[in-house]
Parts: C-alpha cells; structure tokens; sequence
C-alpha cells in the first residue's frame, strides 16, 4: 500500500508539494532517507568506502543476514517469533558439513537434504507452538538447544573443515560478477514481496498474525499457514548456514562463528524494517532497508577504526528504540 | 397472518461445559426476512446457542434445521455455505488490512495460474456494490480498518457477513460500543437488510432498540428459550419480566 498524500491543507500549492515531498522523505520513507545520508557520510569521509571490494563486501554479509531477516519477518507477520535460529543454522550447517566432507555425498543432494532436515525442525517448532499450544519464543528457544545437542552430536564435537572442492566453489561463486549470496538475496526478497502483497496465501498470512481468531472464524486455515511460515523460516536458515559455512569453509559450532552472520541483526532489522512483535504488521522491504542500513553503518564503524563497543551501543539502542516504538504502536 | 416457514430452526438443541448447561433444550424458529431479537441476561446462553448456529461450538445434543433440512455445522465454513452468517460482537476485523479485503477475509477472489493471485480490481468493485446495497458510508474501500469509526466497523463486518452470501445475519451486540449517532446507522442498517430480504437475528440488552426495529423477540433464561412473541403483542414490561425468569408460562407461544 502506498502512503497517503496528505490531505490538502490552507497553504498555497507550491510549499505543498514541498510538504509532501518532506513527508514522504522523513515520515514514511524516513529509513531510506537516513541509509542515504549515512552512505554518503561515509563516501565522502572515508576513502577505502566506495571501493568495489568494499561494497561488494557490505552486500555479502547483508545478504546473509538479509534471507535470515526475510524468514524471521515472514514468521513475525504470521504471529511468530522463531528463536531457533541458532540452532537450525548449527544443525544445517553441521548436517550439510557431514554429508559432504565426511560421506562425500554430491552437492546438490547435499542442499537437498540440508534443505529437508531445515523443514523438519521447522515442523517440530510448528509442533510445539501449534498442538503443544506453547509460546513460540519458549517453544523455539527449547527446540533450538536440542537442535544444536543434534549438530555436536553428529560432528563429534568438533569443528570439520570443509576441504573437499566443490562446496565453497558453488556458493561463493560469481555468475555475472555477482556473488551467490546477493543473487539469493534479490530473489528472497522479490518472491517474499509478491506472495505477501499480491497472493491470498500473503493475506492469510497477515490476517493470522494480525488477528489470529478472526482469520480462523473466517475459514482461513491458520494452522496450515503456521506451519509453513515456521518450514519457510527453518529453510532459509538453512540456506543462510550453508552460505556462512562456504564462506568460512569450517562448520560451524554452536551455530557461530566470527564474521558469519550475526543473529542479533536480524532481529533488530526486522523491527528497524517496521516488523511488529505483536503479529500482522510490517513489510518486507522494510526488513531488507533496514538490513542495508545496518550493514553500512557497521561497515564505516569498522573501516573508521572504532572500538567494538560503539557498534554495540548504536545497535543495541537501536534495538530498544524499536521496541518501545513498536509496543507504544500496538498498545495505541 | 399466514403461516410461515422458518428458515431457520433448532429442536432440543443442547450444550453443556462442564457442569454448566449453558443451552438447554432450546425450541427455536427464525422466519424469514424478518428481524428476530434474542434477549436474556448475562449468562442466559444466548452467545452459545448463536456460537451453535454459526458453527463455532458443536451440540451436545438436538438439531439445527436450515430452510426445512437438517444442517450439519461442524464449523464456521458449514454455516456459511448455508448462508449463516455471524457478525461477533469483537467484529473480529483485520485492523491493519483494508476494508474491502477485510470483507474478502477467508474468501479472497482469486485471479491467474492456479487462482495464486489476489484479484483485487474484482474485489474492489464488488466490495464497494455491496455496500452501496446497504448505503454504507464509507468512502474508500481502500483505506485500513483501524482508521473507521466504530459505526463503520460494524457496517464493514456486515459487509463482509453478505460478501460470503449472508442470507441469514446474526448481528451480536452490534450497538454495545457505540454512541448515539453511530447507534442509528446501525439500525438504519438493519432496516436495510431486512427490505433487502435479509434475515436478522439481533442479540441485544438494549430493550429500547429491539422494541424499535425488531418483529419478533425470543426470550432466553438459564440456557431455556422462554418463549418467541410479535413485538407487537408484547410490552416492553412483559419482556423484562420474561428475562427476569417470572412469567415464563402466561405469554409463551410460537
């Protein structure tokens, strides 16, 4: 939906139009305006920023976090806060690293099966939140502790690394010039923005996160849609577990390692984006903005030579901004 | 006054949770484009018995009859396709869809290989048809729900309540929350929809509107149907005595 034009006020037209356009800039693309600014802070301060490797380098790293952001934000919209995360990637991760390293099955039934494995998790977390009737935040958190008990059990505890070719060639590689991850990432978001917006499987989406019991005396088919937000969220994961571990050719312990993906960011880019915690309210470019944003402000953090803490500050009082905005919203 | 079939009808229709037998082998009979109040004091089981009809409880025992043929509701989807349709007293909108997709919530029209994509140019004409057929007021279907006064709500469920084919539209409380003026449209609305050729059962404590708009009043006391009366035979006195639990046997009649 587009955002109104406001309505027309006493004033003459030409500082109307001004009006509008100030609106739009600072009200209700405000997130836009603000990535702009902050991109060309950088670009004049910084002179390593505009380098091709630099930026293709910010837009890797957004596009991990960037498909993790999409599935989180699409389980949101359905009512859903998946804190499995963690554990799926470490489990993907450790399952994909098995069955390729170890058993030398071929890739692409390697991304099969990894893929499989992801919607099974995601029908134990529907599980538990759907007949088990638990909240999903305890659900998948409970879930996501048995999930990485399962990757060191099947790695032995240890970390494998990745050396037989033909894992980390495919997904780092870069058709048109264009790394994987990012090519990935336009079509999550792409496809994510169609279904949502302009198929009913998209509304039934937003009516159950938005109104649960509504959707459900009108005949919409709540759970069924539960449990397929919950698989979408566990395969993408997955997929975001399999490009961090192509990247760093190592699995991956406890679903972690340095400059894979940081989990924290997709939380807080889902709620940046305009995400209610509450269910039924956000849209998905928001996410994929806020994504962006994200990753160009931790990106000239980093080349300006800041301490650590500063980028932990900034984001973690972004992260409480966010919420109390968004429970003041939803309390309204 | 010829005799009419009701169009809807339940025979010893009960209900029980627990110990508390909320529905207790209600008579019942609803005719035909015309307004029928069910009233009764809190607890007299008039939400359940309607949570019965409309598909969102199963009975215990009894049976519902629709147009003369007994009806199996085994959920919302049921009622509907029989033309049973509610409008809860929480109107259980989407707050932040719009109005016309409000009013397709659960039966979207659907456009384009494997009907996958919403058709919202039909939608949007038909939505606004239907509520011009009941003078709606709402200017743009377009716009969210969260932004419409408490009147429109309720004009917006109702729309919705048609969209999937309403023949028979059970409005629950629909003034409770609403001040004088919006407490008009409302019943202007239902005036509406019975010159329309609707069928309405109104549940309502407000005694004043249902002397004012309704044909019939069904009673309701402990989970027992009291009795069903012409509003034109009946003074607001007796009825509150009829809620009340005294003079149960003196006016009860079909």
């Amino acid at each position: 939906m587009h955002p109104t034009l406001p309505r027309p006020t006493l004033r003459s037209s030409v500082p109307d139009v001004l009006g509008q356009v100030v609106r739009l800039l600072f009200l209700d693309y405000w997130l836009y305006t603000v990535t702009g600014i902050i991109f060309l802070v950088y670009a004049i301060s910084i002179p390593t920023f505009l380098s091709s490797g630099n930026l293709i380098n910010i837009l890797v790293g957004a596009s991990l976090t960037g498909i993790a952001a999409a599935g989180f934000t699409i389980a949101l919209l359905a009512g859903q806060i998946d804190a499995s995360t963690l554990g799926v990637v470490a489990l993907s991760a450790n399952v994909a690293a098995v069955l390729f390293q170890k058993l030398g099955v071929p890739f692409p039934a390697v991304l099969l099966l990894t893929l499989g494995v992801a919607a099974l998790m995601g029908l134990l977390n529907s599980f538990l939140i759907i007949e088990g009737r638990i909240f999903s935040l305890i659900a998948t958190m409970a879930t996501s502790g048995v999930y990485i008990g399962l990757s060191l059990f099947i790695t032995g505890g240890s970390a494998l690394s990745i050396g037989r070719a033909g894992f980390s060639e495919t997904l780092m590689a870069r058709p048109l010039g264009i790394p994987v991850p990012i090519w990935l990432l336009a079509l999550t978001y792409i496809v994510a923005y169609i279904v949502l917006n302009y198929t009913k499987l998209g509304m039934h989406i937003y009516a159950t996160g938005s109104n649960y019991q509504a959707a459900r005396l009108a005949g919409v088919r709540v759970k069924s849609i539960l449990r397929l937000c919950l698989v979408v969220v566990s395969m993408l994961i997955a997929v975001v577990a399999m490009l961090a571990m192509a990247r760093v050719r190592t699995s991956l312990m406890f679903g972690v390692t340095p400059s894979a993906v940081n989990f924290g960011d997709v939380v807080i880019a889902a709620l940046l984006g305009g995400v209610s915690l509450y269910g039924g309210v956000g849209k998905i470019q928001g996410t994929l903005i806020a994504v962006l944003f994200l990753a160009v402000l931790t990106n000239g953090l980093l080349l300006l030579s800041l301490p650590p803490a500063v980028a932990a500050l900034i984001k973690g009082s972004i992260f409480m901004i966010t919420i109390i905005v968004d429970a003041q919203r939803h309390l309204k | 006054m010829e005799v009419m079939q009701p169009i809807l009808e339940t025979r010893e229709l009960s209900k029980r949770f627990g110990f508390v037998e909320a529905v207790k082998n209600v008579n019942w009979q609803v005719f035909p484009g015309q307004v029928t109040a069910l009233v009764g004091d809190n607890g007299a089981g008039k939400s359940t018995l309607i949570k019965l009809i409309c598909g969102a409880y199963l009975p215990d025992t009894g049976e519902i009859r629709v147009r003369g043929q007994q009806a199996h509701i085994s959920g919302p989807v049921d009622a509907f396709k029989l033309g049973i349709a509610p409008v809860y007293q929480s109107l259980e909108l989407v707050e932040n869809r719009n109005v016309m997709l409000n009013m397709y919530l659960g039966n979207e029209l659907t456009r384009g290989p494997l009907n996958v994509f919403l058709d919202k140019k039909r939608m949007y004409v038909e939505s606004q048809r239907v509520l011009g057929e009941i003078h709606a007021r709402i200017p743009d279907v377009r716009q969210p729900v969260a932004k419409l006064s408490g009147g429109q709500r309720q004009v917006v469920a109702v729309g919705r309540a048609l969209v999937r084919g309403g023949e028979i539209i059970i409005l629950d409380e629909p003034t409770a929350a609403l001040g004088v003026e919006q407490t008009q449209e409302v019943l202007r609305l239902i005036e509406t929809l019975r010159s329309n050729g609707k069928t309405v059962v109104l549940i309502s404590h407000n005694l004043s509107q249902v002397m004012e708009i309704s044909d019939w009043i069904s009673v309701m006391f402990h989970g027992e149907m009291v009795g069903t009366l012409r509003r034109d035979q009946v003074s607001r006195a007796d009825v509150v005595s009829m809620i009340m639990g005294t003079k149960a046997d003196d006016l009860a009649m079909a």
